[in-house]
């Protein structure tokens, strides 16, 4: 047995120095080393010896094939780099493919407009969902028979109140964090507040019912439509390149006065007029004002000694705009083919 | 709404070569949006005058004819169904190309074999009028080939404004209120009002009318004259063409009257027959009160509406539209006319209710002023004597009024303008501003004024002073704003901590594990989680969803990630998918409600979840506890793990991998696969493993153990050993590897790195294979001290877990 062990050894060291590519790997690994190969047959006659000599055979036995299963590893190594190598020729060849993550685009375009405000020194908060009538509307000036509730259709949530209505509702506007963000921080503030809102409309490729914004809400002793203006200037750089314009127009939101709304020059076409601005050259992206007294006073803030500036984004308009989206649904549907390109 | 620069210019004088783009940009810019502006005539591109050469019966329809038309370029064969066309008619020709109105489309056609042209029209097919009795035949001034919008004397420019931005500004429904922005923009002059009505009052000799309001707070006001007669027909040219410039089709004299002095100034009025009512009531209606309005429709009514009414029968649902029995026809002598304010919401929710929205309705809801109401009927009356010249008189003027308007004033001062503003704007032109948009100056010195809010923008619009700012910052042009920072002290921003551990675990899932970030909806639907066992009667639900499967407020992100994989599991073999959003109880949260609401907002938080899907459940299990384990390092510092325990009970959808994950003893969330039954529920083809944590506990974790800190590593070098265990297969790793762990502080690391089950072992047994590191920091230990201490650990284990040390 000692014999036939050593000469398995012989044999097995004679073909594998000779070994040059892994099929030759291959049959050695099946003849030699495998569950049905030399070594393992050549064992079974093991039980078959006296007590004494199946402990000496036993150790030799084990000894040669770790050897041999060493050296079979070794030379596997170096087959492997050679081929390898062979293949080293080609250097135009891919590297390894390592597989990629993904971020939504929505938390792309949000991270991109956090990182500008709080550079400037904002902090970022965050507000409800599920909202009271309260925050979404009436603190915001917005009462009840208010036209401007007609304007936004609101999802409620199946709970009355003891007076049996439905005061709980899924925001419509991220603005319901203005007068929590005052009750909370008092003035001065400054903060922004990205986030999902809700729309009570039919989706199609232009609606949404559940689409992102971004509020932001500056409140302090001099605050004028001057840093306003400046501060959407900036944005407005920032995202769309240096030399991109604001352009402001009157437009009513229940909780500025003076309200507006702010364009900039068409990142694509830069004003000429393309198929993204619609030919006009501007794209409307966010509406702005300065906080309307009533709203600094829901949120305990006297308004003859503190003023303020606020502005929403509409993060999935910008998010289309800047990546070319021309559906909004794709931002809530989960559909790889659309998530691997961010 | 549209506004024709022909009815502008009778209010403000516009200089003759004015660019018309300006107009527009400037309305943009200062007042309301402009959606565009067109001339006319464009209305009736391709549309021709066309002279009928020759009419033959078609050879395969009885009742079509085939003409030849001459438009002067060419002769034109043009199939018509008119009975009423005859050779030599001068005709309105829509030619190949032309869009009527509706959007129709004029193309070459083939009918019944016989090809055609273009089309011979009809007044209703030009949006002319209700006419479809025959051709429209066109007089003898008419000149072949000319353009049929000549022909008609349509030279009108039109501005398309947008409706929505003018919800706030009932005042420039009409022409008059834009005419008032134009005049303040460009500094143009505006004319008196009036110059347009009768400058007569009412003539209390003549007979008042019997007329009664018995709903004071919801009709504000009503005017009323009673005019006889009348002669009902086609109004005058001048009076359709400019009803057609507005896209409205004339009906007859007297409604189109009604019609054109609301468009002007925007005022609604309604006309009754003074024959059929003698006597008005304007209340609430009564439950269940019916009225048959103009366009033949029964309306039922209750007790929110406002019906005007002779006393028993409404005549009119107020403030939206007239009965169909009481209003002006072709044999109509005299008529009623109202001129009446109501209540802004209550007809909004009447005309909501009714499914009923009329140019009358879209007025009144927007609030109007009740101002307006007299000079509205003066104006009718100065028209009518145009139209009708016989017209008379036959009642003095009814105005019930109870609450008169009162004037508002308001106290501004330059310094907080200028303050507000960011720079300073000359005195002379805020006044002028103010002025030329029908304020009063009052109380002027140097430093401050006071100014009375005219009636049209009293109501809603304009009452405290930064309404006023508005008005003058807008005039002035936010563009010539100059733009500055803000000017503050340097204070350190706060924070959110939160947000920040938001985003790091984002790009931890992402940029790391390689997953896909998701947003799902906050809804689920019942069938949803009907198929994933789970109790739908303890979700919030919404009180007005969209579609039964976006109906319940989700509690958990996994429904919807099942969702994802569902939709993804045909296109791709692995994948992984995460979502950080929030979920919602029916239990009352931390976050109170303000206002009067006492009881806080339903308890909402933040989840962290994802899945990953392949063929192999094991592994997939393995993979996404090492996630969770990397996640939790990555978020605090690197001595943190997490530990896996199964859960109590499986419930619901969770399968056999159900486990609770804890770090440093609380829980924060779990891991789990899917029960067979639910995989079949949703047809899915691959396995898929979940986890889904608790956001605030993942915070407080990372908040806990964000601080790292370095441990000296031992000047001693270790002592490494492999030691099997064998155990009883229901033990539970964690138990082992804390008992090895525990059992000396020279033991430092405890790594497991095979688990066996099989052959060569007994059938409830399992073997682990640890990877044990010895070290002192004081000496190099001994193989004698290394060989004691794990005989002694050998022995506890047997004594506590009957663990068998493994022999190979």
């Amino acid at each position: 047995m000692k014999n036939k062990l050593n000469k398995i050894k012989e044999e097995f060291y004679q073909v594998i120095e000779k070994a040059r590519s892994e099929k030759e790997l291959q049959d050695i690994e099946l003849k030699f080393l495998s569950r049905k190969g030399l070594l393992s047959e050549t064992l079974k006659g093991l039980k078959d010896l006296g007590q004494e000599s199946k402990k000496e055979i036993g150790m030799l036995a084990n000894s040669i094939k770790k050897e041999l299963i060493g050296k079979f590893d070794n030379v596997k190594k170096v087959v492997k780099e050679k081929e390898t190598e062979k293949l080293v020729g080609d250097l135009s060849l891919p590297g390894k493919e390592f597989p990629q993550g993904h971020l939504n685009p929505i938390t792309l375009i949000q991270n991109e407009l956090e990182d500008i405000f709080t550079s400037l020194g904002f902090m970022v908060e965050d507000g409800p969902e599920l909202e009271s009538d309260y925050y979404n509307f009436t603190s915001l000036n917005v009462p009840p028979l208010h036209p401007a509730r007609d304007m936004q259709d609101t999802f409620y949530i199946d709970k009355k109140n003891d007076k049996g209505e439905n005061k709980l509702l899924l925001r419509t506007q991220t603005s319901s964090v203005q007068v929590r963000a005052l009750l909370k921080h008092g003035a001065p503030l400054k903060v922004v507040a990205p986030g999902r809102v809700f729309r009570n409309e039919a989706t199609d490729a232009r609606h949404e019912h559940t689409f992102y914004q971004f509020e932001g809400m500056m409140v302090g002793e001099n605050i004028n439509f001057s840093n306003l203006k400046k501060l959407l200037e900036i944005v407005g750089k920032k995202l769309f390149g240096e030399n991109t314009k604001l352009r402001m127009r009157p437009k009513f939101y229940p909780f500025v006065e003076p309200g507006n709304n702010g364009e900039y020059t068409c990142f694509l076409c830069k004003g000429e007029g393309c198929k993204v601005c619609k030919g006009s050259g501007w794209l409307e992206i966010v509406g702005a004002g300065l906080v309307h007294p009533d709203v600094l006073r829901a949120g305990g803030i006297d308004p003859e000694k503190y003023s303020g500036l606020a502005f929403g984004f509409g993060l999935t308009r910008l998010a289309m705009l800047k990546y070319n989206i021309n559906d909004v649904r794709l931002f809530n549907n989960g559909d790889i083919r659309f998530l691997e390109q961010f | 709404m549209y506004i024709s620069l022909n009815i502008l210019k009778d209010f403000v004088k516009i200089p003759k070569n004015v660019d018309y783009k300006e107009i527009a940009n400037n309305l943009t810019q200062h007042t309301v949006e402009v959606e565009g502006f067109f001339a006319e005539g464009e209305k009736f591109k391709n549309v021709v005058v066309g002279k009928v050469l020759s009419v033959e019966k078609h050879p395969n329809a009885d009742k079509l004819n085939v003409a030849e038309v001459d438009v002067k370029k060419e002769k034109l064969q043009i199939v018509c169904g008119a009975s009423n066309l005859e050779k030599g008619q001068l005709v309105p020709v829509s030619l190949v190309g032309a869009i009527l109105p509706g959007d129709f489309e004029i193309k070459e056609a083939e009918i019944r074999g016989v090809k055609s042209f273009g089309m011979i029209c009809a007044e209703d097919e030009l949006g002319l009028g209700e006419g479809h009795e025959g051709i429209m035949v066109l007089d003898s001034k008419a000149k072949i080939g000319n353009n049929f919008a000549d022909y008609l004397g349509l030279d009108d420019i039109v501005f398309e404004i947008d409706n929505k931005s003018l919800s706030n500004r009932p005042d420039l429904l009409n022409h008059f209120g834009i005419a008032r922005e134009l005049s303040a923009i460009f500094n143009w002059e505006l004319k008196e009002i009036d110059e347009f009505i009768v400058d007569t009052e009412s003539n209390d000799s003549l007979n008042s009318l019997n007329i009664k309001n018995n709903t004071k707070e919801n009709c504000l006001r009503y005017n009323a004259i009673k005019i006889d007669n009348i002669s009902v027909g086609e109004s005058p040219q001048w009076l359709k063409n400019r009803l057609l410039a507005l896209y409205q089709k004339p009906v007859n004299n007297i409604v189109d009257l009604t019609n054109y002095i609301m468009f002007e100034i925007g005022q609604p009025l309604h006309a009754f027959d003074g024959d059929i009512v003698d006597k008005i009531v304007v209340r609430q209606a009564k439950e269940n009160e019916k009225i048959k309005t103009l366009d033949e429709k029964e309306r039922i009514l209750d007790e929110n509406d406002i019906v005007i009414t002779n006393s028993e029968t409404p005549l009119a649902v107020a403030g939206i539209m007239g009965g169909v029995d009481s209003g002006v026809n072709s044999k109509t002598k005299s008529i009623i006319l109202e001129s009446a304010n109501f209540k802004d919401y209550v007809v909004r929710k009447t005309s909501q209710k009714l499914n009923l929205r009329t140019e009358a309705s879209l007025r009144y809801e927007k609030s109007l002023d009740p101002e307006l109401t007299m000079t509205a009927l003066k104006r009718f009356v100065f028209l009518i004597k145009k139209i009708n010249e016989e017209a008379e008189i036959s009642s003095s003027i009814t105005d019930l009024y109870s609450n008169k308007f009162e004037e508002s004033e308001i106290n501004l001062n330059y310094k907080w303008l200028n303050d507000k503003i960011g720079q300073e704007i000359d005195k002379k032109d805020i006044l002028n501003y103010l002025e030329k948009l029908g304020f009063k100056i009052k109380k002027q010195n140097e430093e401050s004024f006071v100014v009375v809010v005219p009636s049209w923008r009293a109501n809603k619009d304009i009452k405290i002073k930064e309404d006023v700012l508005e008005e003058i910052l807008r005039l002035y042009g936010y563009d010539n704003v100059n733009s500055k920072l803000p000017y503050e002290e340097l204070v350190l921003p706060k924070i959110n901590n939160e947000k920040k551990i938001e985003r790091n675990i984002k790009n931890i899932l992402s940029l790391k594990h390689s997953l896909f970030e998701v947003y799902n909806y906050s809804f689920v639907g019942e069938d949803q989680l009907k198929k994933m066992n789970v109790d739908y009667l303890n979700h919030l639900k919404l009180a007005n969803p969209l579609s039964g499967v976006q109906s319940i407020l989700r509690q958990s992100l996994v429904p919807n990630l099942i969702v994802n994989i569902k939709n993804n599991q045909a296109k791709e073999n692995n994948f992984g998918f995460f979502e950080i959003g929030n979920v919602f109880y029916q239990n009352p949260g931390n976050i109170e409600q303000g206002g009067d609401e006492k009881e806080n907002l339903p308890f909402q938080e933040s989840k962290v979840a994802f899945s990953l899907t392949g063929e192999s459940e094991e592994k997939l299990f393995s993979e996404i506890k090492g996630m969770v384990n990397s996640l939790i390092k990555n978020i605090s510092n690197k001595n943190i793990d997490a530990s896996f325990y199964p859960l109590e009970e499986e419930m619901g959808w969770k399968g056999s991998m159900a486990v609770s994950v804890f770090v440093k003893g609380v829980r924060i969330g779990f891991i789990s696969n899917l029960k067979e039954e639910v995989v079949n529920n949703f047809n899915l083809k691959k396995k898929s493993l979940f986890t889904e944590l608790n956001f605030n506990t993942l915070f407080s974790i990372s908040e806990k153990y964000k601080h790292k800190y370095f441990v000296e590593p031992s000047k001693f070098p270790s002592v490494e050993r492999d030691l099997a265990f064998v155990i009883n297969k229901d033990l539970l790793y964690n138990d082992i590897s804390n008992e090895i762990l525990n059992f000396s502080e020279l033991i430092t690391k405890v790594k497991l790195f095979d688990v066996y089950q099989g052959d060569k072992l007994n059938e409830d047994e399992k073997s682990l294979a640890f990877h044990i590191s010895f070290s002192s920091k004081e000496k190099t230990l001994l193989a004698s001290e290394v060989d004691s201490l794990l005989k002694e650990l050998t022995e506890k284990l047997k004594e506590n877990f009957n663990a068998k040390l493994r022999d190979f």
